[in-house]
């Protein structure tokens, strides 16, 4: 009965002071999206707009990508169409290989993550740099992304502080500040941003009209990642299109307030070409969001805007952490998103929901993911997903609500099982609703007999 | 894969199409636009400087950074040891503890200062230690959606709208000012 989730959950939780501080942490943060969004009176306006101006997008993409795609041409920079996630790593191979690239520094990019892109290059020789801090850490240790936004969160202090020793980046042994891990990360980056022959960037807008490649960071490394190096490549999901810079006012000032509860991000950076003796590329990629389109019941994943506010209020998401979930992105969105792209591998996430539909009304595009999660959670039985106790179980309740007879006599006979020892109860393998559940008491009369006899006023 | 292609396809999976909304948003509007901006600066880590008409702008900044020893600046009037004009590569900024650009446009819901590239190593703007933006009073509005009407595109093709200092919170959610780029801002204000 128990899911892939819920067993690695249950795992994440055996440690309750971690368990609670991430709870917390998020809360925090939701918190704080609440501060900034009631301060202006136009919220709700802005998030209708968000999912109106998606929808209308999306579903006139090919139009808006070929203004977009002539716009940056006109310009001098180079565009690539990727069907999938070979194809993405095999484009960006060949501009890195043609240009002689050895070291490559790159800014946070979620959809290099999906295609699964810097194994694919570490493997043919070229260093990828990730310089996010967040993304750093993560990457010297070897790890995954635990949140689209704060990538790192999972970890303490003290294990970033030890890999920074370990790695050499730091040299006070002992010193866990994280002014001071800050500032060593720093030098240890500024190194890398010198020395590398290319930097890539993802993008978080692209605005057709005026062929703007938006990146919004609090870092500004993705624009330390540009100022340098020769070369410039973009990875861009199609979905991240809107029409123009009015559009672009609505998500700008939506993005940041969502994800982290600040009213912008530090840097919002725009590019319309490459910077003065360098080149720049940009490698459109659909990988599976042409079928999302298609999908008439869960199209509007396309307006996600990936930033992280439904996993910031889930409570489930709160109190399991990202890896327990097994697609790379968590948290609603990402139990949505895992199921477009593999709906049997990844059918484990979709427990992963309360219905308790927080994360609904927090999306700023109004994706709905919880909802969306209900959805999919219907068509388990189609592919083979469905748990088979659950199954058996509700076949039984068909027959006993089917049949009055069945079940008054079972409402009669009801209040035996209150004799049942409840240490019964509680055996996890045949019960596990009685994990951290009392038994419920059955009334010694049912409603109806009540009803019946004139006591109900 | 053909350009072509990829498009056709987006066009054969699309369903019912939707139409653009309105655009005409109230963007929230501040009863005085500049003390909104000074106080927004102030909270995502900024600083701000109200010069006066006789206040010389080189003696502010030494005023600000007394310890710098390096400052890169192309503007006109503004003293500086290297010029992101004439440096031959973005690296040869390394280094630098104060830079100076012109800012054209702030806003006052989120301290936004609209910095279009006008040099030729824009380095400068992320590069520096400290950044110092020159932004004209008159030139503050009050939210993202005005300021989307004005902004202006230099032959360059790039520009920012920057908000304080370089910052993460990527440990432990504790913030940290000076990250990749810029430890501090301050935005001049000048007119």
């Amino acid at each position: 009965m128990s899911t892939e989730h819920s067993k690695k959950a249950a795992l994440f939780n055996k440690d309750r002071e971690k368990t609670t501080w991430h709870d917390q942490t998020f809360w925090s943060v939701r918190m704080k999206h609440d501060d900034v969004a009631h301060q202006l009176p136009e919220w709700e306006a802005l998030r209708e707009h968000a999912s109106n101006i998606k929808k209308h997008t999306i579903t006139h993409l090919a139009d808006y990508l070929e203004t977009f795609t002539s716009n940056l041409e006109s310009r001098g920079v180079i565009v690539h169409w990727a069907k999938d996630a070979d194809e993405f790593n095999a484009i960006v191979y060949g501009i890195l290989k043609s240009h002689g690239v050895r070291k490559m520094v790159k800014s946070k990019s979620m959809l290099t993550e999906e295609c699964e892109m810097n194994p694919y290059l570490e493997a043919r020789g070229i260093d990828v740099v990730e310089t996010d801090l967040g993304e750093r850490i993560i990457q010297l240790l070897g790890q995954r992304p635990s949140h689209i936004v704060m990538p790192a969160i999972h970890l303490k202090r003290e294990e970033v502080g030890r890999m920074f020793e370990e790695k050499g980046i730091s040299h006070e042994k002992g010193n866990y500040d994280p002014t001071y891990l800050t500032r060593c990360a720093r030098h240890h980056l500024r190194e890398e941003f010198m020395n590398a022959e290319a930097g890539m960037t993802g993008c978080n807008f692209g605005v057709a009209k005026t062929g703007d490649i938006v990146v919004c960071t609090n870092e500004g490394n993705a624009d330390m990642t540009t100022s340098m190096p020769k070369l410039h490549i973009v990875s861009m999901g199609i979905e991240k299109l809107i029409p123009d810079y009015a559009s672009l006012a609505v998500f700008q000032r939506l993005l940041c307030r969502c994800g982290t509860g600040q009213p912008t991000t530090t840097y919002t950076s725009h590019f319309r070409q490459a910077r003065p003796g360098a080149e720049m590329h940009v490698v459109l990629v659909d990988n599976g969001r042409s079928d999302t389109l298609a999908n008439p019941e869960h199209w509007e994943s396309l307006k996600c805007i990936r930033c992280g506010a439904c996993m910031n209020t889930c409570p489930v998401y709160r109190r399991s952490g990202g890896y327990s979930y097994s697609y790379f992105i968590p948290g609603p969105i990402g139990v949505n998103l895992g199921m477009l792209h593999d709906a049997r591998k990844y059918a484990g996430n979709v427990s992963a929901c309360s219905l308790c539909l927080s994360c609904d009304n927090v999306c700023p595009a109004e994706v709905v993911p919880g909802s969306q999660i209900y959805v999919w959670r219907q068509m388990l039985n189609s592919i083979g997903k469905a748990d088979p106790m659950k199954e058996v179980m509700s076949m039984g309740m068909k027959v006993l609500f089917d049949s009055p007879m069945l079940y008054q006599t079972a409402l009669k006979f009801a209040p035996f099982i209150n004799r049942v020892p409840e240490q019964l109860t509680k055996i996890g393998s045949l019960n596990p609703w009685g994990i951290g559940h009392a038994m419920p008491e059955f009334a010694k009369k049912s409603f109806h007999q009540l009803w019946k006899q004139g006591k109900v006023k | 894969m053909e350009k072509k292609e990829f498009l056709d396809r987006l066009r054969a999976n699309t369903r019912e199409q939707y139409d653009m909304p309105d655009m005409n948003i109230n963007g929230i509007t501040y009863p005085d636009t500049v003390k909104q901006f000074v106080e927004m600066t102030q909270t995502v880590g900024g600083n701000v400087i109200e010069a006066q008409e006789t206040d010389d702008l080189n003696a502010l900044i030494r005023r600000a950074y007394p310890e710098a020893k390096v400052i890169a600046s192309h503007l006109p009037g503004i003293k500086a040891d290297r010029n992101p004009d004439t440096v031959d590569e973005a690296c040869a900024l390394n280094g630098t503890d104060v830079g100076i650009v012109r800012g054209e446009i702030g806003v006052a819901e989120n301290a936004c200062v609209w910095v279009p590239q006008t040099m030729k190593e824009k380095a400068v703007c992320f590069i520096s230690e400290n950044l110092v933006i020159i932004l004209n009073r008159n030139q503050l509005v009050d939210n993202m959606h005005q300021a989307y009407e004005r902004i202006k595109m230099t032959d360059y093709g790039f520009g920012t709208f920057i908000s304080g200092p370089s910052k993460t919170a990527d440990i432990e959610q504790s913030l940290v000012m000076g990250a990749q780029a810029a430890r501090s801002v301050t935005v001049i204000l000048v007119g």
